[in-house]
């Protein structure tokens, strides 16, 4: 009975640490091999999120600007890099999202998605032609999306919407130097590698 | 049969009696949960995008659309916030132009910084919400409230003229229930033969019973100084301090055409050791003409502008000189894409003596910039007239600029200069020559609203 009780309780820990395990695993950048093409997914990057989200509900459209690097062999050489900027906007009566690919032609569109859909299928556009690369090399990914920041506007400490026939205006230059300084760009970052191409191959098998 | 009487139930029941079999019951429960819970956490946070890869239906964008908003109607606009009521009617119908239009937000994004121009606000924000009905949507201006002082401040104008040297104008202002109270201060070495140093205080009320009626009292104090060359021209004709009082009205007689009226009362103490204080008292009127066209959203802008204005001293007002002072002056402007074009002209007569501050002057900042008011005319004229063309692509401008100043018709001659500089926003920095002068010592000159 002690021994059914202990096989028990293993049992209980391979299940939370296998949980565990693959959770933190999604953590990071997922590279698949499909024929020669490497396709990527990061279910854990939201980019759809905090004041792009917000501008988004405003009816504003926003650019996203993605950028992967492939290195192969070693960390100096890089074998390829993909990047692309997707707009995306949000249908405020439909409350689905669409996207538009601004490098590929011609641009490719999706609609009526929800945000983890709209995520996907920007990182599935960002997919990379590996013909030429050894099955046996090692490489690394690096992934990088950056939100277009909200733009400032003819502004500026002496920009002209503070300056009119009256003059310079003190109190807006006031308001201008009472600002808190402007929050950093939505920026967010993934790494993947080492892994080898036959590795991506035998495990999709 | 009944249905509590199954066979099943007293062996449950039996089963919930024994502590043993209870125990590795409540331990099955325990690790399915735990695995559940695992696997949901697996799933979850794990999950693959392919396996809820996007479903892409029809899509709802257009070629070349980025925005899928952009095909809903602007059902309605609004302004909101801290001094909405200051927005001009020019701009308020180019807010209402965009309704019943397809949502544009880059425009709206245009059109909050014209209201934030306009009005001094430190911010504008558009907000776009549903509209009252499908596929409509509301827009709104939010002017969040400013560090209000109460007071507006302004650096209206600064310049610095090779051959002038510095001048500057400040003011502050407060508006307390549809009354209009500036004060400022000022030294001018540009507008006038001397250098005139001093303060201004005015009162402007625009609504007096109507829209059309404003009326505005304007007071000021300047120390003058004068230059060698006006002084060794004729020095018995300069005086040491000038006070201003002008109570002047406009009316608007019909849209774009407007007119100004009053009387200007000057009193100026004459330099002369044992010359008195002499007074300039004048009836002054000014009709305007100003109309735009376009606007500051559009590619292609025009604006015209255009005054006549007369001023007269005479014996009935106690005025101790009597002259009468005509001017006329016009500017077009055109402005498309990244091109501007301006077109100037000023021309004006004196009939009688004037005082010199009264008295036509070119060769500053504005006019004949390729040439010194004190090597032309130090003592200005009672005849002018002038013209310029200024043309500015993106920020470098280049410029032409012709007239004569005299007095007597033999002493006329057509002086010319041209220029290169810079031009951002109110900003200007210039080096001019003079053409045919037999010299090519450029002026240079630089600053803001002048």
């Amino acid at each position: 009975m002690a021994s059914l009780r202990l096989i028990r309780s293993w049992w209980v820990i391979l299940a939370f640490v296998s949980g565990f395990a693959l959770a933190m695993l999604a953590e990071d950048l997922i590279l698949d091999s499909h024929d020669n093409r490497i396709e990527f997914s990061a279910p854990r990057i939201h980019f759809l999120s905090g004041k792009p989200l917000d501008r988004l509900r405003n009816a504003a459209e926003v650019p996203f600007d993605f950028s992967i690097t492939l290195w192969s062999g070693t960390k100096n050489h890089i074998f390829r890099r993909s990047v692309d900027r997707f707009v995306v906007s949000y249908d405020i009566w439909e409350e689905t999202f669409s996207v538009v690919s601004k490098v590929q032609q011609p641009g490719k569109s999706a609609s009526h998605l929800k945000a983890p859909a709209t995520e996907a299928w920007c990182l599935e556009q960002m997919s990379m032609d590996v013909t030429g690369l050894s099955a046996t090399e090692p490489l690394w990914a690096h992934l990088d999306i950056r939100a277009e920041d909200e733009g400032r506007g003819p502004g500026g400490l002496f920009g002209k919407g503070n300056i009119s026939e009256s003059g310079i205006s003190l109190n807006s230059l006031i308001e201008i130097l009472s600002r808190p300084p402007p929050s950093p760009q939505a920026h967010w970052q993934l790494d993947a590698g080492p892994l080898k191409l036959e590795d991506l191959r035998n495990h999709r098998r | 049969m009944n249905p509590f009487h199954t066979p099943h139930t007293p062996k449950l029941i039996k089963t919930r009696c024994n502590p043993l079999a209870l125990r590795v019951r409540l331990g099955k429960i325990v690790m399915k949960t735990l695995f559940l819970v695992s696997l949901c956490c697996a799933l979850v946070w794990g999950q693959n995008p392919n396996d809820t890869a996007p479903q892409v239906q029809a899509t709802a964008l257009t070629e070349g659309q980025l925005n899928v908003n952009s095909r809903y109607t602007i059902e309605s606009v609004q302004v909101i916030g801290w001094r909405e009521k200051k927005i001009s009617t020019h701009l308020r119908s180019a807010l209402n132009q965009i309704v019943g239009e397809k949502l544009d937000h880059p425009h709206l994004d245009l059109l909050a910084q014209e209201i934030k121009k306009e009005i001094h606000a430190a911010n504008v924000q558009v907000k776009v919400v549903r509209g009252s009905i499908p596929d409509q949507v509301a827009v709104t201006f939010e002017i969040p409230p400013s560090h209000e002082l109460g007071v507006d401040l302004n650096v209206a104008r600064f310049l610095y003229h090779s051959a002038e040297g510095w001048s500057a104008e400040g003011n502050a202002g407060t508006r307390i229930k549809g009354n209009n109270f500036t004060f400022g201060m000022v030294s001018d070495s540009d507008a006038a033969l001397e250098r005139f140093a001093g303060v201004r205080a005015g009162f402007e009320r625009s609504n007096v019973g109507t829209d059309r009626l404003s009326v505005r009292f304007g007071f000021a104090a300047y120390h003058d100084q004068w230059n060698d060359a006006t002084l060794q021209a004729d020095a018995a004709d300069t005086y040491r301090t000038r006070y201003i009082f002008e109570p002047q009205a406009t009316f608007v007689l019909a849209e774009p055409l407007a007119l100004d009226f009053g009387v200007r009362v000057s009193r100026y103490r004459l330099a002369a050791p044992l010359a008195n204080t002499e007074s300039s008292n004048a009836v002054v009127s000014t009709l305007r003409y100003h109309q735009r066209w376009g606007s500051d959203l559009k590619d292609v802008q025009q604006e015209g502008n255009a005054n006549y204005s007369v001023t007269v001293a005479t014996h009935v007002l106690a005025s101790d000189p009597t002259y009468a002072r005509h001017s006329v002056s016009a500017l077009y402007r055109l402005k498309h894409a990244h091109n501007l074009l301006e077109l100037s002209f000023l021309g004006g007569k004196i009939a009688g003596i004037a005082p010199l501050f009264d008295r036509f002057v070119l060769g500053n900042a504005t006019t004949l910039r390729g040439w010194s008011k004190y090597a032309l005319d130090p003592l200005g004229g009672s005849h002018v007239v002038h013209g310029s063309i200024n043309y500015a692509y993106r920020r470098v401008q280049a410029f032409y600029d012709t007239g004569a100043v005299w007095d007597k018709p033999s002493q006329k001659q057509q002086k010319q200069s041209v220029g290169v500089g810079f031009k951002a926003s109110a900003f200007q920095l210039a080096v001019a020559f003079p053409v045919g002068a037999g010299h090519t010592e450029p002026i240079f000159y630089g600053g803001m609203n002048f």
